[in-house]
Protein backbone atom coordinates (compact mmCIF):
# COMPACT_ATOMS: atom_id res chain seq x y z
CA UNK A 1 0.00 0.00 0.00
CA UNK A 2 2.41 2.31 0.72
CA UNK A 3 4.52 1.62 -1.94
CA UNK A 4 1.29 2.21 -4.34
CA UNK A 5 1.14 6.26 -2.53
CA UNK A 6 4.58 6.41 -3.57
CA UNK A 7 3.15 5.97 -7.19
CA UNK A 8 0.58 8.10 -6.45
CA UNK A 9 2.79 10.94 -4.96
CA UNK A 10 5.52 10.69 -8.47
CA UNK A 11 2.37 11.27 -10.15
CA UNK A 12 1.41 14.20 -8.48
CA UNK A 13 4.96 16.06 -8.28
CA UNK A 14 6.40 14.37 -11.64
CA UNK A 15 3.58 13.35 -13.92
CA UNK A 16 4.71 9.68 -13.64
CA UNK A 17 3.16 7.17 -15.30
CA UNK A 18 3.09 3.79 -13.46
CA UNK A 19 1.48 -0.02 -13.73
CA UNK A 20 2.60 -2.27 -10.70
CA UNK A 21 1.68 -5.59 -10.81
CA UNK A 22 2.26 -7.13 -7.31
CA UNK A 23 1.02 -10.13 -4.61
CA UNK A 24 0.78 -10.91 -0.95
CA UNK A 25 3.44 -12.08 1.50
CA UNK A 26 1.91 -12.98 4.03
CA UNK A 27 -1.90 -13.22 2.93
CA UNK A 28 -3.46 -9.43 4.38
CA UNK A 29 -6.47 -8.42 4.76
CA UNK A 30 -7.21 -4.78 3.61
CA UNK A 31 -9.75 -1.99 4.62
CA UNK A 32 -11.37 0.21 2.85
CA UNK A 33 -10.35 3.88 4.00
CA UNK A 34 -12.83 5.23 5.67
CA UNK A 35 -14.68 1.89 6.86
CA UNK A 36 -15.33 1.73 10.81
CA UNK A 37 -13.42 -1.25 11.57
CA UNK A 38 -14.52 -1.89 15.01
CA UNK A 39 -17.96 -1.73 14.38
CA UNK A 40 -17.72 -3.94 10.85
CA UNK A 41 -15.30 -7.16 11.67
CA UNK A 42 -14.01 -8.56 14.89
CA UNK A 43 -10.60 -7.45 15.66
CA UNK A 44 -9.79 -9.71 19.11
CA UNK A 45 -10.85 -12.61 16.08
CA UNK A 46 -8.72 -11.03 13.39
CA UNK A 47 -6.22 -10.75 16.05
CA UNK A 48 -5.92 -14.57 17.77
CA UNK A 49 -6.10 -15.34 14.07
CA UNK A 50 -2.81 -13.47 13.10
CA UNK A 51 -4.16 -11.76 10.03
CA UNK A 52 -2.39 -9.34 8.51
CA UNK A 53 -4.06 -6.15 8.28
CA UNK A 54 -3.45 -3.02 6.36
CA UNK A 55 -5.53 0.06 5.78
CA UNK A 56 -5.92 1.13 1.81
CA UNK A 57 -5.55 4.97 0.79
CA UNK A 58 -8.80 4.23 -1.12
CA UNK A 59 -12.13 3.80 -0.28
CA UNK A 60 -14.75 0.63 -0.55
CA UNK A 61 -14.88 -2.32 1.67
CA UNK A 62 -12.72 -4.91 2.57
CA UNK A 63 -10.57 -7.38 0.28
CA UNK A 64 -8.83 -10.74 1.26
CA UNK A 65 -5.14 -10.71 -0.33
CA UNK A 66 -4.36 -14.10 -0.90
CA UNK A 67 -4.49 -15.94 -4.63
CA UNK A 68 -4.64 -12.93 -6.33
CA UNK A 69 -2.98 -10.41 -8.64
CA UNK A 70 -3.04 -6.70 -7.38
CA UNK A 71 -2.63 -4.11 -9.80
CA UNK A 72 -1.96 -0.70 -9.37
CA UNK A 73 -1.99 2.72 -11.70
CA UNK A 74 -1.16 5.64 -11.40
CA UNK A 75 -1.10 8.75 -13.87
CA UNK A 76 -1.62 12.53 -14.24
CA UNK A 77 -5.87 12.73 -14.42
CA UNK A 78 -5.43 14.00 -17.67
CA UNK A 79 -4.08 10.22 -18.89
CA UNK A 80 -7.27 8.84 -18.33
CA UNK A 81 -9.94 11.86 -18.17
CA UNK A 82 -12.88 11.86 -16.13
CA UNK A 83 -13.52 9.26 -13.14
CA UNK A 84 -15.72 6.94 -14.66
CA UNK A 85 -13.90 7.08 -18.16
CA UNK A 86 -10.92 5.94 -16.16
CA UNK A 87 -12.82 3.60 -14.31
CA UNK A 88 -13.49 2.44 -18.22
CA UNK A 89 -10.42 2.43 -19.44
CA UNK A 90 -8.57 0.73 -17.55
CA UNK A 91 -10.61 -2.15 -16.98
CA UNK A 92 -10.53 -2.20 -20.68
CA UNK A 93 -6.89 -3.04 -20.94
CA UNK A 94 -7.27 -5.73 -17.64
CA UNK A 95 -10.23 -7.34 -19.76
CA UNK A 96 -8.58 -7.60 -22.96
CA UNK A 97 -5.55 -9.04 -20.76
CA UNK A 98 -8.39 -11.38 -19.64
CA UNK A 99 -9.72 -11.94 -23.35
CA UNK A 100 -5.68 -13.27 -24.14
CA UNK A 101 -5.87 -15.97 -21.76
CA UNK A 102 -9.51 -16.97 -22.73
CA UNK A 103 -11.49 -15.42 -20.49
CA UNK A 104 -15.09 -14.22 -22.18
CA UNK A 105 -15.90 -10.89 -19.93
CA UNK A 106 -18.48 -8.61 -19.93
CA UNK A 107 -18.38 -4.88 -18.50
CA UNK A 108 -21.28 -3.97 -15.66
CA UNK A 109 -24.22 -1.03 -16.60
CA UNK A 110 -24.44 1.69 -14.82
CA UNK A 111 -27.01 1.42 -11.96
CA UNK A 112 -28.88 3.39 -9.99
CA UNK A 113 -27.58 4.42 -6.02
CA UNK A 114 -28.56 2.45 -3.26
CA UNK A 115 -28.59 3.66 0.21
CA UNK A 116 -25.07 3.32 2.02
CA UNK A 117 -26.43 1.18 4.69
CA UNK A 118 -27.84 -1.73 2.08
CA UNK A 119 -24.42 -1.92 0.62
CA UNK A 120 -22.78 -5.79 1.66
CA UNK A 121 -19.39 -5.62 3.71
CA UNK A 122 -17.46 -7.60 1.14
CA UNK A 123 -15.95 -5.14 -1.81
CA UNK A 124 -16.57 -8.17 -4.25
CA UNK A 125 -20.30 -8.62 -3.83
CA UNK A 126 -21.76 -5.86 -6.09
CA UNK A 127 -20.50 -5.01 -9.23
CA UNK A 128 -20.53 -1.44 -10.33
CA UNK A 129 -20.62 0.21 -13.81
CA UNK A 130 -17.69 -0.62 -15.55
CA UNK A 131 -16.24 -3.24 -13.65
CA UNK A 132 -15.39 -6.38 -15.37
CA UNK A 133 -17.45 -9.54 -15.00
CA UNK A 134 -17.17 -13.49 -16.00
CA UNK A 135 -20.45 -15.14 -16.41
CA UNK A 136 -22.02 -12.31 -14.33
CA UNK A 137 -19.92 -12.43 -11.65
CA UNK A 138 -16.73 -10.07 -10.44
CA UNK A 139 -13.27 -10.84 -11.37
CA UNK A 140 -12.06 -7.74 -10.28
CA UNK A 141 -12.19 -5.26 -7.65
CA UNK A 142 -11.00 -1.72 -8.05
CA UNK A 143 -10.91 1.52 -6.07
CA UNK A 144 -9.60 4.69 -7.02
CA UNK A 145 -7.91 7.71 -5.27
CA UNK A 146 -7.87 11.38 -7.09
CA UNK A 147 -4.87 13.48 -5.50
CA UNK A 148 -4.42 17.02 -7.56
CA UNK A 149 -4.08 16.64 -10.80
CA UNK A 150 -3.04 12.86 -10.80
CA UNK A 151 -5.04 9.41 -9.65
CA UNK A 152 -4.21 5.91 -8.07
CA UNK A 153 -6.34 3.18 -8.98
CA UNK A 154 -5.90 -0.43 -7.68
CA UNK A 155 -7.24 -3.79 -6.92
CA UNK A 156 -7.40 -7.34 -6.93
CA UNK A 157 -7.63 -10.16 -9.80
CA UNK A 158 -8.62 -13.18 -8.45
CA UNK A 159 -6.30 -15.72 -9.46
CA UNK A 160 -7.92 -18.85 -6.99
CA UNK A 161 -9.28 -19.00 -3.21
CA UNK A 162 -12.50 -17.00 -1.84
CA UNK A 163 -13.31 -13.95 -0.18
CA UNK A 164 -14.92 -16.37 2.63
CA UNK A 165 -12.54 -14.86 4.92
CA UNK A 166 -13.96 -11.70 4.98
CA UNK A 167 -17.49 -12.60 5.70
CA UNK A 168 -15.88 -14.97 8.51
CA UNK A 169 -14.72 -11.94 10.36
CA UNK A 170 -17.55 -9.78 9.75
CA UNK A 171 -19.94 -8.39 12.49
CA UNK A 172 -22.75 -8.59 9.81
CA UNK A 173 -24.45 -10.93 8.32
CA UNK A 174 -22.39 -12.20 4.94
CA UNK A 175 -23.68 -11.39 1.65
CA UNK A 176 -23.89 -13.49 -1.04
CA UNK A 177 -21.11 -13.96 -2.54
CA UNK A 178 -20.72 -12.10 -6.00
CA UNK A 179 -16.78 -13.45 -7.28
CA UNK A 180 -15.62 -15.58 -9.42
CA UNK A 181 -11.67 -16.68 -9.63
CA UNK A 182 -9.92 -17.02 -12.70
CA UNK A 183 -8.76 -20.96 -11.61
CA UNK A 184 -12.81 -21.16 -11.67
CA UNK A 185 -13.74 -19.81 -14.76
CA UNK A 186 -10.96 -21.87 -16.82
CA UNK A 187 -10.69 -24.42 -14.89
CA UNK A 188 -7.31 -24.77 -14.26
CA UNK A 189 -4.35 -23.17 -11.72
CA UNK A 190 -3.85 -19.36 -13.22
CA UNK A 191 -0.45 -18.29 -12.43
CA UNK A 192 0.68 -14.77 -11.21
CA UNK A 193 3.34 -14.62 -13.95
CA UNK A 194 0.65 -15.35 -16.77
CA UNK A 195 -1.73 -13.37 -15.91
CA UNK A 196 0.91 -10.10 -15.19
CA UNK A 197 2.30 -11.25 -18.78
CA UNK A 198 -1.13 -10.46 -20.05
CA UNK A 199 -1.69 -7.80 -18.99
CA UNK A 200 1.62 -5.92 -19.31
CA UNK A 201 1.19 -6.97 -22.85
CA UNK A 202 -2.03 -4.86 -22.79
CA UNK A 203 -0.90 -1.84 -21.55
CA UNK A 204 -0.06 0.77 -24.16
CA UNK A 205 4.04 1.63 -24.46
CA UNK A 206 4.97 4.63 -22.72
CA UNK A 207 4.24 3.68 -19.32
CA UNK A 208 6.98 2.54 -16.70
CA UNK A 209 5.71 -1.10 -16.37
CA UNK A 210 9.23 -2.40 -15.04
CA UNK A 211 7.34 -2.67 -11.46
CA UNK A 212 6.28 -6.60 -11.80
CA UNK A 213 6.71 -8.03 -8.27
CA UNK A 214 6.38 -11.93 -8.47
CA UNK B 1 -27.46 16.34 -19.00
CA UNK B 2 -26.50 17.79 -15.32
CA UNK B 3 -27.80 20.37 -13.51
CA UNK B 4 -26.07 23.37 -13.58
CA UNK B 5 -28.22 26.43 -12.65
CA UNK B 6 -27.48 29.52 -13.48
CA UNK B 7 -27.21 31.53 -10.39
CA UNK B 8 -24.53 30.01 -8.81
CA UNK B 9 -20.67 30.39 -9.35
CA UNK B 10 -18.12 27.12 -10.00
CA UNK B 11 -14.84 25.88 -10.13
CA UNK B 12 -13.08 23.71 -12.65
CA UNK B 13 -12.84 20.69 -9.76
CA UNK B 14 -16.48 20.87 -9.87
CA UNK B 15 -17.42 22.82 -6.43
CA UNK B 16 -19.93 25.17 -6.06
CA UNK B 17 -20.30 28.17 -4.40
CA UNK B 18 -23.92 29.38 -3.76
CA UNK B 19 -24.29 33.03 -1.89
CA UNK B 20 -26.74 33.27 0.50
CA UNK B 21 -29.06 36.82 1.91
CA UNK B 22 -25.39 37.59 3.65
CA UNK B 23 -23.18 38.41 0.71
CA UNK B 24 -20.21 37.48 2.64
CA UNK B 25 -20.79 33.72 3.34
CA UNK B 26 -21.25 31.37 1.26
CA UNK B 27 -22.61 27.67 0.77
CA UNK B 28 -20.30 25.18 -0.92
CA UNK B 29 -20.63 21.44 -2.68
CA UNK B 30 -19.69 19.56 -5.26
CA UNK B 31 -21.78 19.73 -8.40
CA UNK B 32 -24.27 17.32 -9.81
CA UNK B 33 -21.81 16.48 -12.18
CA UNK B 34 -19.29 15.65 -10.37
CA UNK B 35 -21.60 13.55 -7.77
CA UNK B 36 -22.58 11.62 -10.62
CA UNK B 37 -19.23 10.75 -11.64
CA UNK B 38 -18.25 9.33 -7.90
CA UNK B 39 -21.38 7.65 -7.41
CA UNK B 40 -23.03 6.57 -4.22
CA UNK B 41 -21.21 8.97 -1.62
CA UNK B 42 -20.52 7.03 1.29
CA UNK B 43 -18.14 9.38 3.51
CA UNK B 44 -17.52 12.71 4.49
CA UNK B 45 -14.65 14.46 6.19
CA UNK B 46 -15.46 18.07 6.70
CA UNK B 47 -13.68 20.41 8.38
CA UNK B 48 -14.83 21.89 11.77
CA UNK B 49 -15.92 25.75 12.35
CA UNK B 50 -13.01 28.25 12.65
CA UNK B 51 -11.03 26.49 9.77
CA UNK B 52 -9.16 29.08 7.29
CA UNK B 53 -8.84 27.91 3.77
CA UNK B 54 -6.79 29.49 1.17
CA UNK B 55 -8.49 29.05 -2.46
CA UNK B 56 -7.63 25.90 -3.90
CA UNK B 57 -6.65 24.37 -0.11
CA UNK B 58 -8.37 21.02 0.19
CA UNK B 59 -10.54 21.42 3.10
CA UNK B 60 -11.86 17.58 3.02
CA UNK B 61 -12.54 14.10 1.23
CA UNK B 62 -15.40 12.90 -0.25
CA UNK B 63 -15.65 8.69 -0.54
CA UNK B 64 -17.80 6.86 -2.74
CA UNK B 65 -18.07 3.57 -4.01
CA UNK B 66 -15.97 4.74 -7.20
CA UNK B 67 -13.26 6.82 -5.21
CA UNK B 68 -11.75 9.00 -2.89
CA UNK B 69 -11.27 12.69 -4.06
CA UNK B 70 -9.74 15.74 -2.13
CA UNK B 71 -12.44 18.54 -1.71
CA UNK B 72 -11.00 21.94 -2.76
CA UNK B 73 -12.28 25.09 -1.32
CA UNK B 74 -12.86 27.38 -4.30
CA UNK B 75 -12.11 30.62 -2.74
CA UNK B 76 -10.27 31.97 0.49
CA UNK B 77 -12.10 31.67 3.96
CA UNK B 78 -13.24 30.77 7.22
CA UNK B 79 -15.52 27.89 7.72
CA UNK B 80 -18.74 28.91 9.92
CA UNK B 81 -20.36 25.74 9.74
CA UNK B 82 -20.32 22.22 8.18
CA UNK B 83 -23.36 20.57 6.78
CA UNK B 84 -24.07 17.84 10.04
CA UNK B 85 -26.83 16.04 8.29
CA UNK B 86 -23.77 14.59 5.87
CA UNK B 87 -22.53 11.94 8.58
CA UNK B 88 -26.10 10.45 8.93
CA UNK B 89 -26.68 10.54 4.87
CA UNK B 90 -23.93 11.46 2.50
CA UNK B 91 -26.38 10.49 0.04
CA UNK B 92 -27.71 13.71 -0.06
CA UNK B 93 -24.78 14.69 -2.07
CA UNK B 94 -26.26 12.44 -4.71
CA UNK B 95 -30.22 13.40 -3.90
CA UNK B 96 -29.97 17.35 -3.94
CA UNK B 97 -26.09 18.69 -4.67
CA UNK B 98 -27.25 21.66 -4.76
CA UNK B 99 -29.64 22.06 -1.73
CA UNK B 100 -29.35 19.51 1.24
CA UNK B 101 -26.11 18.04 0.05
CA UNK B 102 -23.91 21.48 0.97
CA UNK B 103 -20.57 20.45 2.52
CA UNK B 104 -19.53 23.77 4.46
CA UNK B 105 -20.41 27.65 4.67
CA UNK B 106 -17.33 30.06 4.44
CA UNK B 107 -16.94 33.35 5.33
CA UNK B 108 -15.25 34.77 2.61
CA UNK B 109 -12.14 36.49 3.04
CA UNK B 110 -12.38 39.02 -0.09
CA UNK B 111 -15.77 38.77 -0.99
CA UNK B 112 -14.49 40.40 -4.58
CA UNK B 113 -12.84 36.59 -5.03
CA UNK B 114 -16.26 35.76 -6.28
CA UNK B 115 -15.77 37.16 -9.62
CA UNK B 116 -12.95 35.20 -9.94
CA UNK B 117 -15.45 31.82 -10.72
CA UNK B 118 -16.93 30.00 -13.49
CA UNK B 119 -19.63 30.89 -14.31
CA UNK B 120 -22.65 28.35 -15.32
CA UNK B 121 -22.28 28.10 -18.93
CA UNK B 122 -18.56 28.45 -18.84
CA UNK B 123 -18.30 25.71 -16.24
CA UNK B 124 -20.82 23.54 -18.46
CA UNK B 125 -18.38 23.65 -21.24
CA UNK B 126 -15.70 22.94 -18.80
CA UNK B 127 -17.04 19.37 -18.46
CA UNK B 128 -18.36 18.92 -22.22
CA UNK B 129 -22.16 20.12 -21.90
Amino acid sequence: MATDEQLLDAAVRTGAKSLRLYRWTPPTLSFGRNEPVEALYDLDLIARRAIATVRRPTGGKAVWHEHELTYAVAAPIAEFGSLRAAYREIHRRLASALTALGVSTTVAPDRRAVRPSDRPTSCFATPLGGEILVAGRKVVGSAQVRRRQALLQHGSLLLDGSQALVSAVSRRPAAVSGETTLAAVLGRPVSFAEVAAAIVSAWPSGVARGAVEC
Amino acid sequence: MSNIPKDLRYTEDHEYVRTDADPTVVRIGVTDYAQGELGDVVFLDLPKAGATFGKKDVFGTIEAVKAVSELYCPIAGTVVESNKALEADPALVNRDPYGDGWMIKLKLKTPADLDGLLKADAYAKHIGE
